[in-house]
């Protein structure tokens, strides 16, 4: 990794610092201390928007493990989503665990999920390895659906009980903010660390070419399926969280196209960098409001396009960004973000 | 339902028979997936948006403008093929040579452009039908009751597999997408265009898409979902081997009459998923399908 001018590691521990320089440390502090006092001026809008982009960018730290640094392609992430809420609902309303537990145990079912549907990938990749995780979504909600309704309530929504920590109970957006974004730091810097170790450098000699790495002395099966666990346990995470901060859940929330969107986020924000599910999520994020804020001021011009036109302009505007992005910018915003980090440590030279 | 004695009897031949004409159209579909991945090696996951487009095309042609059925079957296929001719344009040819997630997303990115598309211009139009062309009566062939509309479905797309198949086999046009498929290298030395021939490939893809697509709408109306079809046609071509016309209509068929039964047997939440677990089957099993190629990979 490249430093600023002027600043030289002389010891293997400055060498793997994450914030090696003092302004690094600095900027760090001013971001946390910003995300602090974020919610005694932003409103209720912003919060949710924050809150559930939050939500998403812990998915999709998973889904770039397993997708952006061991390259296995997983169409239904938002399945493992819900093997996570459920599995940390049911815990929680039928046995009644606290919440400190139903978190994890929600992720480690939703690892376990991974697990099974990663088998194939022992077998196969590429498009059939994407086939089979298609299939995982459309089994895993029809698991969730049909076999045992008075379990998982069906096709109908199912409730989650009030979220209890210690007996401070959450029930604002406030309270949820903050848990979220520790979540959110305490996640992103596991995966950031994960990525960093041997795991991570095994994952992107499996992405990079399977049988070489092989060759070289990785375990193949157990590099992907741990992938498979770890990026399905990030999904369980988030799935949970999601589900107590929402309060209902039911199979309709966590559909193929919200996979298809998590992959588009995370292509549009750069596959296999730690920043780009933060731009990806908050890019399409932003870009569904605005379609949403615009379609009935659409409408009120132009009346005879008719009452769905912000969930079209949604669509539209969506496909055409991951259409954009793929073929004028295939490695996303972040690396727009690194060429910026780069030139400002070369600066005022640019060589 | 009666299951028992003669009466069941009758029961399975007709699921047999309505599964296997449902499985003909799925089949159908799956041609146009197989045709666009032995040209460029592209999983098409557009193919379903394509049928439900190409539906709702088809039936504002006919009904809000009224223009004569022959006449506005021409024009929409015309206007299908040229679409799907300059969608390899772009976005399709600057993915040449692009990773595998890539190739995914982009025909994802269509797809979801060609839903919007389609929420705009036809949301308001719920429940629609197509203007029925045969009225439907119920023949009995071998006491087993058969509506006229299952045989005219089934012979219509024989007749359009028959032709595909001519087209394949002996004009120059089709000969040339054949050999593209083959290797594009070895093509473009003969002096073959291969960018046209995959062109030439959406093209069809899109028209035969079209096809399934008022062939379904006909069966089951016209509404958004008719897109899960394409995940579907995408089983039956996993099942038959993603490099055989014949293995993708046979693939339909199985799909068909799997749907069809498990849907007259056990129930209907099985039966929207029946095709993907036998996906995931052939996938762990039988990978290249029933008449695929097998890939050994050398690094």
């Amino acid at each position: 990794m490249r430093r600023v001018s002027g600043v030289f590691d002389i010891s293997y521990i400055q060498d793997m610092t994450i914030f090696r320089t003092k302004y690094y440390s600095a900027g760090m502090v001013i971001l946390i201390l910003f995300f602090l006092i974020l919610p005694v001026f932003g409103s209720e809008f912003w919060l949710t928007f924050i809150n559930s982009t939050a939500v998403t960018v812990i998915a999709l730290q998973g889904l770039n493990i397993l997708t952006g640094y061991c390259g296995q392609i997983s169409i239904g992430h938002t399945a493992f989503m819900a093997v996570g809420a459920y599995s940390s609902t049911i815990l929680a309303a039928q046995f009644g665990l606290p919440f400190w537990l139903c978190l994890p145990c929600g992720g480690l079912g939703a690892g376990l999920a991974g697990i099974l549907f990663g088998l194939p990938s022992l077998r196969v990749k590429g498009y059939y390895l994407a086939l089979t995780t298609i299939a995982a979504q459309y089994l895993i909600i029809y698991m969730i659906k049909t076999p045992f309704p008075e379990i998982t309530g069906g096709a109908i929504a199912l409730n989650v009980p009030e979220v209890n920590l210690g007996g401070f109970v959450f029930n604002t957006e406030t309270h949820f903010y903050y848990f979220i974004m520790i979540m959110l730091a305490v996640m992103t810097f596991v995966a950031k660390s994960l990525m960093r170790s041997h795991y991570g450098r095994a994952f992107v000699a499996i992405r990079d070419n399977d049988i070489a790495s092989e060759a070289m002395g990785i375990n193949l099966y157990k590099g992907k399926l741990l992938a498979f666990f770890i990026g399905c346990f990030y999904a369980g995470i988030a799935g949970s969280i999601w589900a107590n901060y929402v309060r209902v859940i039911s199979p309709d929330d966590f559909t193929l196209t919200s996979s298809i969107w998590q992959i588009g986020m995370l292509i549009i924000g750069g596959l296999g960098s730690t920043m780009g599910p933060f731009f990806g999520a908050v890019f399409i994020g932003a870009l569904r409001e605005s379609c949403v804020i615009c379609g009935p001021w659409i409408t009120s011009i132009i009346p005879q396009l008719g009452a769905q036109i912000s969930a079209s302009l949604v669509e539209m505007s969506f496909g055409i960004a991951v259409i954009l992005f793929l073929v004028f910018e295939p490695r996303g915003i972040g690396h727009r973000w690194e060429i910026l980090k780069e030139s400002y440590r070369l600066w005022p030279f640019s060589y | 339902m009666d299951t028992r004695g003669g009466k069941g009897m009758i029961t399975f031949v007709q699921l047999l028979v309505i599964g296997i004409s449902v499985g003909f159209i799925y089949g159908l579909i799956a041609v146009g997936f197989v045709l666009i991945y032995k040209s460029s090696q592209i999983f098409n996951f557009a193919q379903g948006e394509m049928v439900m487009f190409g539906a709702f095309l088809m039936w504002s042609f006919l009904v809000p403008l009224g223009i004569t059925p022959a006449l506005a079957i021409i024009l929409v296929l015309a206007i299908v093929g040229l679409a799907g001719y300059g969608l390899e344009r772009f976005p399709l040819r600057p993915m040449i040579g692009q990773p595998i997630l890539a190739t995914i997303m982009i025909t994802m990115g269509i797809g979801v452009f060609l839903r919007g598309l389609a929420l705009l211009l036809w949301s308001s139009n719920i429940g629609i039908k197509f203007p029925s062309i045969i009225t439907e009566e119920t023949i009995s062939i071998f006491d087993v009751p058969i509506s006229n509309v299952t045989i005219g479905i089934f012979s219509f797309g024989l007749i359009l597999v028959i032709l595909l198949s001519l087209f394949f086999n002996y004009s120059r046009t089709g000969l040339h997408m054949r050999a593209a498929a083959e290797s594009h290298q070895l093509a473009q030395s003969m002096g073959i265009r291969v960018t046209r021939a995959i062109a030439q490939s959406w093209a069809i893809a899109a028209i035969v898409a079209t096809v399934g697509g008022f062939l379904l709408g006909y069966v089951r109306g016209i509404d958004f979902g008719l897109s899960e079809i394409g995940l579907i046609a995408v089983a039956a071509a996993l099942v038959g081997g993603l490099e055989s016309f014949k293995g993708a209509i046979f693939g339909g068929m199985i799909i068909g009459v799997a749907q069809t039964f498990t849907g007259g047997y056990v129930g209907y939440g099985l039966k929207e998923v029946i095709p993907f677990i036998i996906m995931v089957l052939v996938l762990i099993f039988k990978p290249y399908g029933l008449f695929g190629l097998v890939k050994i990979e050398r690094v």
